[in-house]
């Protein structure tokens, strides 16, 4: 057994020293995660608003405030018109919000009032922005009905005699309700059960702002990069080297030089993985379901993922097209495997391809653990997938490797 | 006792015959060189004696032990291979490296220091153990994986092409350690282009062409069996050629005439000499320089194939 220890301890040490492996198995995943992070994070700041508030009147003044704290706009106060626009036209800010003079003495007064909206020209931008602060107006509208409503229910007697009869104040109430929101739209949580507004807190119901999902993310990212990357390289690297040849003249036999680069291939990925989630508790601290459960997931998938770098060295015609093969594929897996959004979002043909692909079951499975906070009941068929392909995978790149190791 | 016995060794590929039928036997303590030009099978032929190939058919015995179907474990405990690339892991350090390679024959810690040490006494390396291999010189990786070859006391060193890319002197140097290895008990087969290394170098010699072995033998056999006969060249001055060349022919040798010698053919040069100065002295013809020139491997090759070994490679 000493051979194939040895094999790992000495793969390890070249894989600290490639920065290319480096690169792909720790600093990439660490890159996405900040990337991410920062387009989706809870406390970042995405659109930049000129602000044109003309009016002094305490409801304007609300309405500022409220906009100011959700955390998707940042407000940049202006005296005038011209200098908000030029400010957009620069390319420094997103839009221009105006509340024009009177919009609280209008509020107040039971007038409709008016603002104005200038977006950026960038369709995306402007799509975004305007979506944003629509919603945003929306719900500023129903907190505002709601005081308004309540203000008016203190003052309201406890019957109202009409011709149609007599109506209770209870009655009253609820019919006003209706006649403002005659449909609440509810958005419900499979995972828990829970009811939760549409309105109400977006991290709570975004695929993004799962919070458990980063974990399973970088898990992830540690499974296709790490294990693809390194177990390919761990072959490959032989063989560019000329050094399997120094290992076959030795008395080592070719399954020890396979152990070896599994083993190695093990410490790579998961050393990768204890440092990325360890990075993305302290940098996010996301809230997740931790369970014991998710240990035998990430075995099996670490398992699926050497065994795909196996045989890509072992099926590519040179080292060079192997390193370069596990790089394709892992970065055209991320995107069908369920990193960014669900597999149900693909389109017919890649969702096939992604059911299946390995990572796609880790994904769900973890995700499963992690962030629903379900048992093995709820995902024993992604975990049995998972094992049954990571016996595939491995047991086919075992029976190819006695083909890669001689030489022709 | 024999180190390897090679019968009807043949490898084919892709219905090209890059050996074909060859068969040796080398002796135990013999420095055995396989020589000729690039194409020839020597490469080939030493990957299947170390176990990296499979031959089409033929039999190899190592230490009496078939190579071929037999337990390649055992013997490639006995054998050490240095092949041309230079098989050194680039990320790793010299130390690393060796370590490594160690620790595949089972050694444990302290027998590999007081190895690598005697080792150290051969071939200096000490001041390139703790370099990354790739900052390393093609020469210095060369004397790492020659040391990497032999850490584990090979009983059968193979060398392909050990001294390829270096200079002269490092050349020699390095015959200095394949004598000394060949003084503690090891078999050494090399395989070279360098017809004066071969020479030199080793106590018989195999002349490959093509996957074929066309001689075999002592260099100094094969010189006298299929070399030319030594040749004696006479520089005189100018203007005494004619008469130095009637001179010699005058006393019964064939002379060929060249622009500035005249060249005699003889297998005792070294007896002949004084005659000739004496002859010619005598008729008042003195020689400025006579410079006599042996055969070589070369002409050898030249005389068996038909082609120079040089130009083929």
């Amino acid at each position: 057994m000493n051979a194939p220890i040895q094999m790992a301890k000495k793969d390890l040490l070249s894989f600290f020293r490639s920065k290319s492996t480096i690169f792909w198995t720790l600093a990439f995943p660490l890159m996405m995660m900040l990337l991410f992070s920062s387009m989706f994070g809870g406390s970042s700041v995405m659109f930049k608003v000129a602000l044109v508030n003309e009016d002094s009147g305490i409801m304007s003044s609300v309405f500022v405030k409220a906009l100011n704290s959700t955390n998707v706009t940042s407000l940049v106060p202006f005296s005038n018109i011209k200098e908000a626009k030029n400010y957009v036209m620069n390319g420094r800010g997103s839009a221009v919000l105006v509340i024009p003079k009177g919009f609280s003495n209008n509020l107040t007064s039971g007038l409709a009032a008016t603002i104005y909206f200038y977006s950026s020209e960038d369709p995306q931008v402007k799509m975004a922005i305007t979506s944003m602060i629509k919603g945003f107006v929306d719900a500023f509208l129903e907190e505002y009905r709601e005081r308004m409503f309540s203000i008016m229910i203190q003052h309201m007697p406890s019957e109202v005699k009409t011709e149609a009869g007599i109506f209770t104040k209870e009655q009253i109430v609820n019919f006003m309700r209706m006649l403002i929101k005659p449909i609440d739209v509810r958005a419900v949580s499979l995972a828990k059960s829970s009811v939760t507004s549409k309105t109400a807190n977006y991290r709570k119901t975004s695929y993004w702002k799962a919070e458990g999902h980063w974990v399973t993310m970088m898990l992830a990212y540690s499974l296709i990069f790490s294990g693809m990357v390194s177990s390919a390289a761990f072959l490959s690297d032989e063989k560019l080297w000329e050094t399997v040849k120094r290992i076959l003249v030795s008395p080592v036999s070719r399954w020890s030089i396979l152990i070896g680069k599994l083993l190695g291939s093990l410490a790579v990925v998961t050393i990768s993985q204890i440092i990325l989630v360890a990075l993305t508790i302290l940098w996010l601290r996301p809230q997740v379901n931790w369970s014991i459960l998710s240990i035998p997931i990430i075995i099996a998938g670490d398992l699926a993922s050497i065994g795909i770098g196996f045989l890509v060295a072992e099926l590519s015609p040179n080292p060079k097209a192997a390193n370069e093969g596990v790089i394709t594929i892992g970065v055209m897996i991320q995107f069908i495997s369920g990193l960014y959004f669900p597999v149900s979002f693909l389109p017919g043909m890649l969702r096939v391809i992604a059911e299946a692909v390995p990572f796609t079951w880790a994904v769900r499975a973890l995700d499963g653990l992690l962030v629903f906070g379900r048992g093995l009941e709820a995902v024993w068929t992604p975990v049995l997938y998972l094992i049954v392909t990571a016996i595939v995978l491995t047991s086919l790149s075992v029976a190819l490797f006695p083909k890669w190791a001689r030489i022709e | 006792m024999l180190a390897l016995e090679v019968d009807s060794l043949t490898k084919i590929y892709d219905s090209s015959k890059v050996l074909d039928s060859v068969s040796f036997k080398v002796n135990e303590g013999e420095i055995f060189g396989l020589l000729g030009p690039n194409g020839a099978g020597k490469t080939t032929l030493m990957e299947i004696l170390s176990g990296i190939r499979d031959p089409t058919s033929g039999a190899v015995k190592i230490f009496d032990m078939n190579a071929i179907k037999g337990n390649r474990k055992e013997i490639n405990k006995l054998i050490g291979f240095n092949p041309q690339e230079t098989m050194l892991y680039d990320d790793l350090t010299g130390m690393e490296n060796l370590e490594f390679i160690a620790s595949l024959y089972h050694m444990d810690r302290s027998t590999f220091k007081s190895r690598l040490e005697d080792l150290m006494s051969l071939i200096d390396v000490k001041n390139l153990l703790k370099k990354r291999v790739g900052k390393l010189s093609g020469g210095q990786k060369r004397r790492i994986s020659i040391i990497a070859s032999i850490i584990h006391s090979p009983k059968l060193l193979i060398l392909d092409e050990p001294t390829v890319g270096l200079d002269p002197d490092a050349r020699r140097d390095f015959w200095k350690v394949i004598w000394k290895l060949r003084d503690r008990g090891s078999t050494i087969i090399l395989s070279t282009h360098y017809m004066e290394e071969a020479d030199e170098l080793c106590d018989r010699v195999a002349i490959m062409e093509s996957g074929r072995i066309v001689a075999i033998g002592k260099p100094e056999d094969l010189k006298r069996k299929y070399g030319d006969k030594s040749k004696i060249f006479i520089y005189t001055k100018l203007k005494l050629l004619d008469d130095a060349d009637l001179t010699l022919r005058g006393i019964g040798y064939k002379t060929t005439r060249m622009a500035d010698s005249l060249v005699i053919e003889e297998d005792s040069p070294s007896e002949l000499v004084p005659y000739l100065i004496s002859e010619m002295s005598r008729k008042g013809v003195q020689p400025e320089r006579i410079e006599i020139r042996n055969p070589t491997l070369e002409d050898v090759f030249l005389n068996l194939t038909g082609k120079p070994l040089v130009e083929v490679i």
